[in-house]
């Protein structure tokens, strides 16, 4: 599962982000600078899932660019909670497509929160993917919905 | 031939993403209009000769599929050609769209080739737009 997620990630960030994401081993630390940013999706179905993806302003503000083709500091805070919950929209439809799941799984409306560094730290993620983009931290989750 | 484009989707991110591919893909725009859900995209046909709707599926107030249903009643819109731009293409999810007359359909994560493509392949070539004409658009 955790493979076609990762596949999914890639996808989603080559494709809309122009962004190359490199995976970091167990273990790995890349210190990111907060707020954080957490937008996630619930797969309603026999097993509810949420996934989503967690990232420090900084690189949120960066994708924000990349997918509207503009400034970062043309970026409004709108755009950036729109792009994470488009980002996490389509991690979960790209990752249902893998899964070539049924149809009894749906998508739910996105959400997206803002952390601070202090909740980032304290919150663990039950399973999650942890990705090097352009040395920011990227984190993806999975949990029960 | 430039082709009149209607893009439907509640998020005004997307739309701006929508209406930026579509520029990139040096497919022919004339004009680019924009509803927040299938109701305002009805009240847009009214005024407005639109070639191709451009629609998300799941938008408040009138979805994707309750706007494609209200098209086919109407004697002027029914043959407009609706494209779905989705994160949702598995099959057993679209097949009800297409039975409901949906033209085809993207799927998010998209490149702007893909919406070239399609189309081209429901509207036809137009006139091609150079890339010195891509360049100076502004958007």
């Amino acid at each position: 599962m955790l493979a076609k997620l990762k596949a999914a990630t890639f996808e989603v960030l080559e494709t809309m982000f122009f962004l190359f994401p490199e995976s970091l081993e167990e273990g790995e630390i890349l210190r990111s600078r907060g707020p954080f940013l957490r937008s996630s999706v619930t797969i309603a179905g026999p097993q509810s899932i949420r996934i989503g993806l967690q990232v420090p302003q900084s690189l949120a503000r960066k994708m924000a660019a990349n997918f509207l083709g503009t400034d970062e500091d043309q970026i409004s805070q709108e755009q950036l909670e729109d792009i994470l919950k488009e980002t996490s929209n389509m991690l979960a439809g790209s990752f249902l497509s893998k899964l070539e799941a049924s149809a009894a799984f749906k998508l739910q409306t996105p959400v997206v929160q803002w952390l601070s560094a202090e909740d980032q730290k304290k919150r663990k993620l039950e399973k999650s993917l942890r990705f090097d983009v352009e040395e920011e931290l990227l984190e993806l989750f999975v949990e029960k919905g | 031939m430039a082709y009149n484009v209607l893009i439907v989707d509640d998020s005004a991110t997307m739309r701006a993403l929508i209406r930026k591919v579509l520029v990139i893909s040096g497919f022919d725009i004339g004009e680019c209009f924009e509803g927040a859900n299938g109701r305002e995209a009805l009240n847009i046909l009214e005024n407005n000769w639109v070639d191709i709707i451009l629609s998300d599926l799941h938008m408040p107030e009138m979805d994707g599929a309750a706007m494609v249903q209200a098209l086919k009643k109407h004697e002027m819109w029914r043959h407009i050609p609706v494209v779905l731009i989705t994160t949702e293409a598995r099959p057993e999810v679209i097949k009800p769209f297409l039975s409901l007359g949906v033209q085809d359909y993207i799927q998010k994560p998209f490149r702007p080739e893909t919406i070239r493509q399609k189309l081209t392949g429901i509207l036809g070539e137009g006139r091609t737009t150079d890339a010195s004409e891509i360049e100076s658009c502004d958007f």
